[in-house]
C-alpha cells in the first residue's frame, strides 16, 4: 500500500464538488453565520486606518492644517494642549482566499485539494452573501491565477468555476505565492490561505502577508493517513518519492520509523501553529475527515475568521 | 564423523552452487517498492536520524546472509546424513534377564525393593544403548516371559520395566537363559546380563553357572544381599487315619536370618482362629507346631505369621510377606471300594470285610460275574478273590488284588508263578515287621493243603512254609498283588483272631499305598493332578473349571483323567466338574512354602567370581535417531525465526 500512487488517480466524482447538496450546505452556513454575526452592518469592519469614522480611536498633536473640527477642546481647556481627536475609519475590507493547488494537495485522490476547494467555496459564499468583496487565488510553484474580487451572492458560480478548473500541478511554494499575493494586493485585507503548508518556508509567506498589513488566516489541510502512516501497513524496504518529483530516498519502513514520521509531522504542524499564534495569525488545522461545513462553523464560532 | 548419505565430495558442489546463488541474490540490488509521499522533506528528516545505524544495518544484512548460508549448510549436512563416530561402532545386543522370583520382593537395608533396584539397573543399561544397539528384556519367574521384545526403541524398553513385578515361587532361570541365548544366537555381538538377588534354587544356580561358562557372554549383577526372613515352610492338615472325624494341622516355621527371632503363628479355620502360638527360633532354626484333635467339620485352614510384640534380644522382622501366609484344605473322605469275588461259602471273609468302617464300600460278586467283567471290578480299589474250586477270571483287574489259593486250577491269571504242591503245610516263617502282618500270628495255623509260589526278585515272601513262599506280595505298578497259597476253607485260619487282623491289615496297606488326596501343592506352572484321586470322575475329553484364588475361572481339558494345574499364586483353588448327579467340586491349597524360595541368602558367589557384571555403563550421549532430522529441525527453526524477525520487519 502506498501513501499515494505515482500516477495521479482522479477522484471519483471530482466534478461534483459543488453540487446541489454542497449549495444547500452553503446556504445553511450563510444562515448560521448571519445568526452568529447578527447586529453587524455591512462594511462595519474596522480597519487600523485612522480616519473619519464615528468611533474614537486616539489623540495626536495638532499640526497646522488639521481640521479644527477634530480639535479636542475639552483637553485644551483642561491641559492647554492642542490635541486632535482621531477616529476609526469604517471601510469594507477585501477578502482574499488563497488555495494551494500544488501536487502535495493532490495525493491520495486529491482529497486534500477537494477539501480545500470546499472550504474556499464555503468561505467565499458566506463572504459574497454578506456583500464582501471576495477574491480567489490558486497558486503553486508553477501556477498563479487570481479571480479578481467580486461582490454579490450571484457571483458564487464564477467562484465555483474558477476553483473547479484548477487542478493540482506543480511543486509547493507557499512563500513565493503569498509574496506575490501581498505584492499584487492594492488594498490589504483578510487573506485566508488554505494549504497543507508542506513547505519548510510556508510561514515566511504568512509573515510577509502580515507585514503587508494583511490579516492572514492559515487553514492547514491535513490528511490523517499522511500525517500518521502507521495504519497503512507499509513495511520493509521502499523508495520514498516526493509527489512533486524533487527527491527520492530509500528507507526501510518499520513501526518505529512510521512512528517517528508521525511524531515529526506533528512537530511540524505544531511549529507552524506556534509561529502563527506568536504573530497573531489565526491558525486552523483542518482534518479532511471532518466535514467541511463543521470546520467552517467552528471557524466562525472561534471568531478567528470574521466575514 | 562420517556421512551415510551423500558423500562430502557430492555435498561440496551442492553447497558451492547454493551459496553462490544466495550470495548472488544478496549482491543484486533489491528493487524497492516505490511509495509516493506528499512531503518528502519530512521523510528525509526522519530517516536522517536513523542513518547513524547504517553500519549496523549493513551488519544485519551480512548477518542475514550468514543465516542463509547456515541454513544451506544445514540442509547439505542433512543430505549427508552425518553419523558421529561413536555411533559407528559395531551394534551390540543385550539380553536383560530380570529375576522376578518371590525373593525379589525383599527390602534390603537401604530401604529399596530388590526388584526396583533391578529395574533401575536395567534402565541404566537401556540408557547406555547406542542408536544401533538393541536389547530384549526377559522376565524370569515361575513362568518365563519376554517383557520387551528385541528392539532398539529405548522408550518401549523402558516402558516395559515397571510391569515387571515379583511373582510367587522361584525363577526358572534355566528357561530364561536358554531363551536369552537363543535370542542372541543370530546377533553378532551379544551379551546376557542377569539381574538377580542370587537367592536361587539349585536349578537356578546351575543354569547361571552353565551360562557363565557357556560360549555367550554372560554377566551377573547381584541385587541386594543377605536379609532376614521368617517363613512358613510347611503347612498341612490331615484326618487321623483311625479317627476320620478329627483333624490334625501341622505348620513349620523357619528363621532364615542370622539372629534369633520370635514370631506369632496364627492358625484360622474357616475364618475362626483355632490356635495362636508364640514361637522363638534360633538363627537358621525351624520349628514345627501342630494343632491336634480339631473338628473335621472345618475344611479350610490359613496360617499367618505376625510380628511379635516386645521381644528384647530377638528379631521380629518377618521379611517379605510372600511366605508369611499358607493355606491348607482338609482332604475329603473318600471310601475304599472293595469287591469280594466269592462263591459265598466263606462267611468268615465276609464278616472280616463287613467289620470295616463306613469308609469301606463292599460289593460281592460271583466268579462267573467276575469272569464276565463285572462293572464293579473296573471301579474297585481292592479285589479279594476267594472262589474256592471255581475258576478265576482270565485277567486280573486294575486294582489291589488278594487271591486265595491262586493255583488250585491250572489256568490261573495270577502273575506269581506256581511252586510246589504242599500237603499240610505249616506256616513257619513270617515277616513280622511288615504292616500286612502286624499283630498277626500264623504259626499254629493248620492247613490241609496249599501251593508254594515262585518268587521273582522284586517279590516279598510274607509267609513261608519251611522256606517255601506261601504268601507273596508283588508290586504291580500302582497296585499290589497278594497271593496266599491256600484256601481259608481248608484251614483253621478263619477261626483265629489273626484272620480278621490280616484282612484289616491288607485293607490299610492298600489304603496307605493309594497316592490319596494331596490337598496342598507348591506354587508352580505345571502341577499334574489326577482327577480321580481328587474324587472327580471326569471322562477324557471333558473339561473342568479351575477357579483361582482371585476368582478368575479357567477351563481346562481333561487328558487321561488328569489336568495340569497352573498355580502361579498361593491360595485355595477350586476344581469344578459336571458329575452324574450335578456339579461336583474339590478344593486345593497352593502354597509358596519352600525353603529355597524363602531363603534370601545369595548363593551365587561362585558364579559372581567368574561372571560379575561391571557397574552400569555411562549413558550414550545421543540416545537414538538419525542426526539429519535434528539438523533439519534446527534449520526449520532458523527459517521460522528468520521469517518472523525479518520478513515481519520486527528486526528491520
Amino acid at each position: 500500500m502506498a501513501l499515494a500512487r505515482r500516477a495521479r488517480q482522479p477522484e471519483a466524482g471530482d466534478d461534483d464538488v459543488f453540487d446541489e447538496a454542497f449549495l444547500a450546505k452553503l446556504e445553511l452556513l450563510h444562515v448560521i453565520s448571519r445568526r452568529l454575526f447578527r447586529g453587524r452592518q455591512r462594511a462595519e469592519r474596522k480597519t487600523r486606518k485612522k480616519g473619519s469614522g464615528l468611533e474614537f480611536a486616539d489623540h495626536r498633536e495638532y499640526s497646522p492644517g488639521d481640521d479644527i473640527r477634530y480639535l479636542d477642546w475639552t483637553a485644551w481647556a483642561r491641559l492647554r494642549h492642542r490635541l486632535i481627536r482621531l477616529f476609526e475609519e469604517d471601510e469594507d475590507l477585501p477578502v482574499r482566499i488563497v488555495v494551494d493547488v500544488s501536487d502535495s494537495m493532490g495525493t491520495r485522490g486529491q482529497r486534500k485539494l477537494r477539501y480545500a476547494r470546499q472550504i474556499a467555496a464555503a468561505l467565499a459564499y458566506v463572504g459574497l452573501a454578506n456583500l464582501d468583496r471576495v477574491g480567489i487565488t490558486c497558486l503553486s510553484g508553477t501556477q498563479f491565477e487570481t479571480l479578481p474580487a467580486v461582490r454579490g451572492r450571484g457571483r458564487i458560480f464564477s467562484v465555483f468555476e474558477f476553483l473547479r478548473k484548477h487542478g493540482s500541478a506543480g511543486p509547493t511554494d507557499v512563500r513565493a505565492g503569498l509574496a506575490r499575493v501581498a505584492a499584487q494586493a492594492s488594498q490589504p485585507g483578510l487573506t485566508i490561505v488554505v494549504s497543507d503548508f508542506y513547505d519548510m518556508h510556508a510561514f515566511e509567506g504568512l509573515n510577509l502577508l502580515r507585514f503587508r498589513r494583511h490579516d492572514p488566516v492559515a487553514i492547514q489541510v491535513i490528511d490523517p493517513i499522511e500525517a500518521d502512516p502507521r495504519g497503512t501497513g507499509l513495511r520493509g524496504d521502499v523508495a520514498v518519492l516526493d509527489c512533486e518529483g524533487q527527491s527520492r530516498r530509500d528507507v526501510t519502513l518499520s513501526p518505529r520509523t512510521l512512528a517517528a514520521f508521525a511524531a515529526a509531522h506533528e512537530r511540524f504542524c505544531q511549529a507552524l501553529e506556534t509561529n502563527c499564534r506568536s504573530r497573531g495569525i489565526h491558525y486552523v488545522r483542518a482534518n479532511i475527515d471532518v466535514p467541511f461545513d463543521d470546520l467552517v462553523l467552528r471557524m466562525f464560532r472561534s471568531g478567528g475568521v470574521l466575514l | 564423523m562420517s556421512f551415510a548419505g551423500f558423500t562430502l565430495t557430492q555435498l561440496l558442489p551442492i553447497f558451492a552452487i547454493g551459496s553462490a546463488a544466495i550470495t548472488g541474490m544478496y549482491l543484486l540490488r533489491m528493487r524497492r517498492r516505490e511509495v509516493v509521499v506528499p512531503f518528502a522533506a519530512l521523510w528525509e528528516q526522519v530517516t536522517r536520524e536513523s542513518e547513524s545505524r547504517q553500519l549496523w544495518r549493513r551488519l544485519r544484512r551480512l548477518l542475514s546472509w550468514l543465516l542463509q548460508m547456515f541454513v544451506l549448510a544445514g540442509i547439505c549436512a542433512a543430505l549427508g546424513d552425518p553419523r558421529p563416530d561413536v555411533w559407528l561402532r559395531a551394534p551390540t545386543t543385550v539380553a536383560l534377564v530380570i529375576d522376578r522370583s518371590a525373593s525379589m520382593d525383599a527390602i534390603d537395608g537401604d530401604g529399596a525393593r530388590r526388584i526396583e533396584a533391578a529395574r533401575a539397573r536395567a534402565a541404566a543399561e537401556i540408557a547406555a544403548l547406542g542408536p544401533a544397539d538393541r536389547a530384549v528384556i526377559i522376565a524370569a519367574g515361575e513362568e518365563v516371559g519376554v517383557a520387551a521384545p528385541l528392539s532398539g526403541d529405548t522408550t518401549a524398553l523402558l516402558d516395559a520395566l515397571p510391569r515387571i513385578e515379583p511373582s510367587w515361587g522361584e525363577a526358572d532361570l534355566g528357561r530364561a537363559l536358554a531363551l536369552a541365548e537363543h535370542t542372541l544366537a543370530e546377533e553378532g555381538d551379544g551379551r546376557i546380563l542377569v539381574l538377580t538377588d542370587g537367592a536361587l534354587d539349585d536349578a537356578g544356580v546351575d543354569a547361571l553357572a552353565r551360562c557363565a561358562d557357556g560360549p555367550a557372554v554372560c554377566q551377573v549383577a547381584q541385587i541386594g544381599g543377605p536379609a532376614p526372613n521368617l517363613a512358613i515352610t510347611a503347612f498341612a492338615a490331615r484326618r487321623y487315619p483311625n479317627a476320620r472325624d478329627k483333624i490334625e494341622v501341622l505348620a513349620e516355621v523357619r528363621n532364615f536370618g542370622r539372629e534369633p527371632a520370635v514370631v506369632e503363628l496364627d492358625i484360622a479355620a474357616d475364618g475362626v482362629s483355632v490356635g495362636r502360638r508364640r514361637i522363638e527360633l534360633a538363627a537358621g532354626g525351624a520349628r514345627r507346631e501342630s494343632l491336634p484333635d480339631l473338628d473335621a467339620a472345618r475344611s479350610r485352614f490359613v496360617a499367618r505369621l505376625h510380628a511379635a510384640g516386645d521381644a528384647p534380644g530377638f528379631s521380629t522382622d518377618l521379611g517379605p510377606a510372600f511366605d508369611d501366609t499358607a493355606w491348607a484344605v482338609v482332604p475329603p473322605l473318600s471310601p475304599l471300594r472293595v469287591v469280594l469275588v466269592s462263591d459265598g461259602t466263606d462267611l468268615f471273609l465276609d464278616a472280616a470285610l463287613l467289620t470295616q468302617g463306613d469308609h469301606v464300600e463292599l460289593v460281592g460278586i460271583t466268579a462267573e460275574q467276575a469272569t464276565g467283567g463285572h462293572a464293579a471290578l473296573r471301579e474297585a480299589d481292592a479285589v479279594f478273590f476267594d472262589v474256592g474250586d471255581a475258576s478265576l477270571p482270565t485277567s486280573l483287574p486294575e486294582a489291589h488284588v488278594v487271591i486265595f489259593d491262586p493255583w488250585r486250577t491250572a489256568n490261573s491269571p495270577c502273575p506269581i508263578a506256581r511252586g510246589d504242591e504242599l500237603r499240610r503245610p505249616f506256616l513257619t516263617e513270617q515277616l513280622r515287621d511288615h504292616p500286612i502282618l502286624a499283630n498277626v500270628v500264623l504259626k499254629d495255623v493248620n492247613i490241609t493243603r496249599g501251593t508254594s509260589l515262585a518268587l521273582e526278585p522284586s517279590d516279598q515272601a510274607l509267609v513261608r512254609s519251611l522256606g517255601a513262599p506261601i504268601m507273596v506280595l508283588r508290586e504291580r505298578g500302582d497296585h499290589a498283588l497278594v497271593a496266599i497259597g491256600f484256601d481259608p476253607r481248608q484251614s483253621d485260619l478263619p477261626l483265629r483272631v489273626a484272620f480278621p487282623l490280616l484282612v484289616d491289615n491288607l485293607l490299610h496297606y492298600f489304603e496307605q499305598r493309594e497316592p490319596g488326596f494331596v490337598a496342598s501343592f507348591p506354587v508352580g506352572t505345571g502341577r499334574e493332578l489326577a482327577l480321580g484321586e481328587l474324587g472327580l470322575a471326569v471322562a477324557d475329553g471333558e473339561r473342568v473349571v479351575v477357579v483361582e484364588p482371585s476368582g478368575r475361572e479357567r477351563t481346562q481339558p481333561v487328558d487321561d483323567g488328569r489336568i495340569r494345574l497352573r498355580a502361579l499364586e498361593p491360595g485355595i483353588y477350586t476344581v469344578r466338574a459336571e458329575g452324574d448327579d450335578g456339579p461336583i467340586s474339590v478344593e486345593l491349597a497352593v502354597n509358596q512354602s519352600s525353603i529355597v524360595a524363602s531363603d534370601l541368602e545369595p548363593r551365587i558367589a561362585d558364579v559372581l567370581a567368574r561372571a560379575s557384571a561391571a557397574d552400569a555403563p555411562t549413558p550414550a550421549p545421543v540416545a537414538q535417531g538419525p542426526l539429519w532430522t535434528a539438523i533439519l529441525l534446527l534449520v526449520a527453526a532458523i527459517v521460522v525465526l528468520e521469517w518472523a524477525t525479518y520478513h515481519r520487519r520486527i528486526t528491520v
